[in-house]
């Protein structure tokens, strides 16, 4: 009787800490790196599937997808792992859920798909440095043609003078 | 004799011809934007009160005291090459909210992008670089409620090496990151070679 007056609060503690803590429950499948642009490559583990108890599935949903992924290779760290392309995926957050051979779940964690590379957010008008060049190029032809003149004038006066 | 009269008549008219080219293509240049500080500055959230997330709700106006911005957003997303969207170029005094992430005040990082300038001029964002840690940025929302973010940092980045991770990526806290263009402008390619980026985190 006293062990189970012990026991219930306990039990309630671990429940309530496991609600305040989700990251802790989410820990155990990963997705590397948590963001790419669209078309990127993400790796995504779990990392407690034993590979002796089959091939893990990645259960991946997000703003228009719903697919499985299985694993293809043995993570380095411990675990399964599978690349995901995400080419033609919708911009947005995705959710990887996934459940180890033996079917026992091994959490979830989140990735994110973003536009690629950064904004075109200019669109000023060049054709000012266009004219600036334009007027330079003029100008220095009318310079050369003063110095030809010049020459001939003075070729002239000396051809007079003679 | 008459081919040097003709000859300083040429000379004449292309000196003329250039000088006024000349003016012309100054008095078109357009101004430069400001930009952030050359050694860059810490874009890493000051202590802010803690406040719980608000519910997604879509912006509708963004304020910035500092440079005298008060803009309508509109909804942006990514083009069919997978770049981000920028508002429409003949409305150079709209910004973009980014529709796929957060909405300003939930949790992770709102983006809002818009224009440094246009043919017309100087647009919605010109000035950002002028931002500096502290000042204050107001998200309108649809909600009647308006979110305020500090200044924590402005940094530019060369487009190639857009920070996609800091910008768009999730955190444990309530952010906005403010895009436009900056740095050199590429004649040839006809674009700024830079973003700028400021960096907020909501303090009300």
């Amino acid at each position: 009787m006293k062990a189970t007056k012990v026991l219930v609060p306990v039990a309630g503690g671990i429940a309530l800490g496991a609600l305040l803590l989700p990251g802790a429950a989410l820990a155990d499948t990963t997705v590397s790196p948590s963001t790419t642009p669209v078309g990127g490559t993400v790796v995504l583990t779990a990392t407690t599937c034993s590979p002796s108890a089959g091939d893990a599935i990645f259960h991946v949903t997000g703003p228009d997808r719903d697919q499985n992924v299985r694993s293809t290779t043995v993570a380095a760290g411990g675990g399964l792992s599978a690349e995901l392309f995400t080419a033609g995926f919708t911009l947005g957050t995705y959710t990887v859920a996934a459940t180890c051979g033996d079917g026992t779940s091994d959490g979830s964690a989140t990735f994110t798909v973003t536009p690629i590379g950064g904004a075109q957010a200019g669109g000023r008008d060049g054709s000012g440095g266009g004219t600036l060049v334009a007027g330079a190029t003029l100008l220095a032809t009318s310079l050369g043609g003063a110095v030809i003149l010049a020459r001939r004038r003075r070729h002239a006066a000396e051809a007079a003078t003679l | 004799m008459r081919g040097y009269r003709l000859g300083r008549l040429l000379v004449t008219l292309l000196a003329v011809g250039g000088l006024t080219l000349v003016g012309v293509g100054i008095a078109r240049l357009p101004p430069r934007p400001p930009q952030p500080d050359a050694a860059g500055l810490p874009h890493r959230a000051a202590a802010a009160p803690s406040l719980p997330p608000l519910p997604r709700a879509e912006p509708v106006e963004v304020r910035i005291p500092r440079i005298g911005v008060r803009a309508p957003l509109v909804s942006v997303a990514a083009d069919a090459a997978g770049a981000l969207e920028v508002p429409p170029l003949d409305r150079p005094g709209v910004a973009g909210w980014y529709r796929p992430g957060a909405s300003p005040g939930e949790l992770g990082n709102a983006v809002v992008v818009g224009h440094v300038d246009s043919p017309a001029g100087p647009a919605v964002f010109f000035d950002l670089g002028r931002l500096r840690p502290g000042d204050t940025v107001h998200i309108a929302r649809a909600d009647a409620t308006v979110v305020r973010f500090a200044v924590d940092g402005v940094e530019a980045y060369p487009k190639d090496g857009f920070p996609t991770d800091l910008v768009y990526g999730p955190g444990g806290a309530v952010g906005l990151r403010l895009i436009t263009c900056g740095g050199r402008f590429d004649q040839d390619r006809g674009e700024y070679v830079d973003n700028v980026v400021v960096f907020a985190t909501r303090t009300a």
